[in-house]
C-alpha cells in the first residue's frame, strides 16, 4: 500500500464528509425559510468538497503516472463519501430552489 | 472505566480514529474505553452501554442539534469532532478534548 494512503483517505473523508453535512444543513435551513443561511452552508460545503476532491485527485494522478496506489477498504469508503457528497450537493440545490418556491407561494396565499 | 463513544455515518473511518485514541489512552494508562458506532445506533447504544462522552464525526455534524435535543437531557456531553483533527487522524488531540468534556461534566 502506498505510504500515507491512510492519511490521504482521512483527508478526503473528513473534508467531503464535512461538505455533505453542510449540504444537508443547507436543506434544513431552506426548509425554515433561511435562504441566506442555506447559501452560506452551500458555499462552506463547496470549499470543503474541493479540498477533499484535490486530495483524491492527488491519488488519481499518482496512479496515472504508474505508481500503484493500491486498493483498500478505507479508500473505497473515502470514494463512497466523495460520491455521496457530490450527490447531496445536487439534491440540496434542487431542494433549496423548491423551498424558495414554496415560501413564495405561501407568501402569496397569505397576502390574499 | 469511562466510555468515550464515537458516532459517524458508517462507523468506519471513526473506528480507525477510535483505535488510535485507544492506543494513546492505553499508553498513558488511562481507564478509558474508546469505541465507534454508526450514528443510526446512537439511541440504542446510549440505552445499553451508557457512554460518558459522545463524539460525532464531522460527517454527521448536521445531526448535532437534533441529537442534543433528543439525548442532551441524559447529561452526557456531546461534541462534534474538530474537522482538522479528524482529517489528520489526531487521536491524541481528540482524546484530550474528550477528557476535557469528562472533567467538565463532573
Amino acid at each position: 500500500m502506498l505510504e500515507g494512503l491512510e492519511t490521504i483517505c482521512f483527508k478526503i473523508i473528513s473534508n467531503v464528509g464535512g461538505a455533505r453535512s453542510s449540504y444537508i444543513e443547507a436543506i434544513q435551513k431552506a426548509k425554515h425559510g433561511d435562504f441566506d443561511g442555506a447559501g452560506e452552508c452551500m458555499k462552506a460545503g463547496q470549499e470543503m468538497f474541493l479540498t477533499g476532491h484535490e486530495a483524491h485527485f492527488e491519488l488519481i494522478q499518482k496512479e496515472a503516472q504508474g505508481e500503484m496506489v493500491g486498493g483498500s477498504l478505507i479508500l473505497i469508503h473515502a470514494e463512497d463519501q466523495l460520491m455521496s457528497a457530490e450527490a447531496f450537493k445536487i439534491i440540496a440545490e434542487e431542494m433549496i430552489a423548491s423551498y424558495e418556491r414554496i415560501v413564495k407561494l405561501e407568501e402569496k396565499l397569505s397576502s390574499k | 472505566m469511562k466510555r468515550v463513544y464515537l458516532f459517524c455515518s458508517a462507523g468506519m473511518s471513526t473506528s480507525m480514529l477510535a483505535s488510535k485514541m485507544q492506543t494513546v489512552a492505553n499508553e498513558h494508562n488511562l481507564p478509558i474505553e474508546v469505541e465507534a458506532f454508526p450514528d443510526g445506533k446512537i439511541g440504542q447504544i446510549i440505552d445499553e452501554k451508557h457512554p460518558d462522552v459522545i463524539l460525532l464525526g464531522p460527517q454527521v455534524k448536521y445531526r448535532y442539534g437534533e441529537i442534543v435535543e433528543k439525548f442532551g437531557s441524559k447529561g452526557i456531553p456531546i461534541q462534534v469532532i474538530d474537522q482538522t483533527d479528524y482529517g489528520m487522524m489526531n487521536g491524541e488531540k481528540v482524546l484530550k478534548s474528550a477528557i476535557k468534556l469528562l472533567k467538565a461534566a463532573k
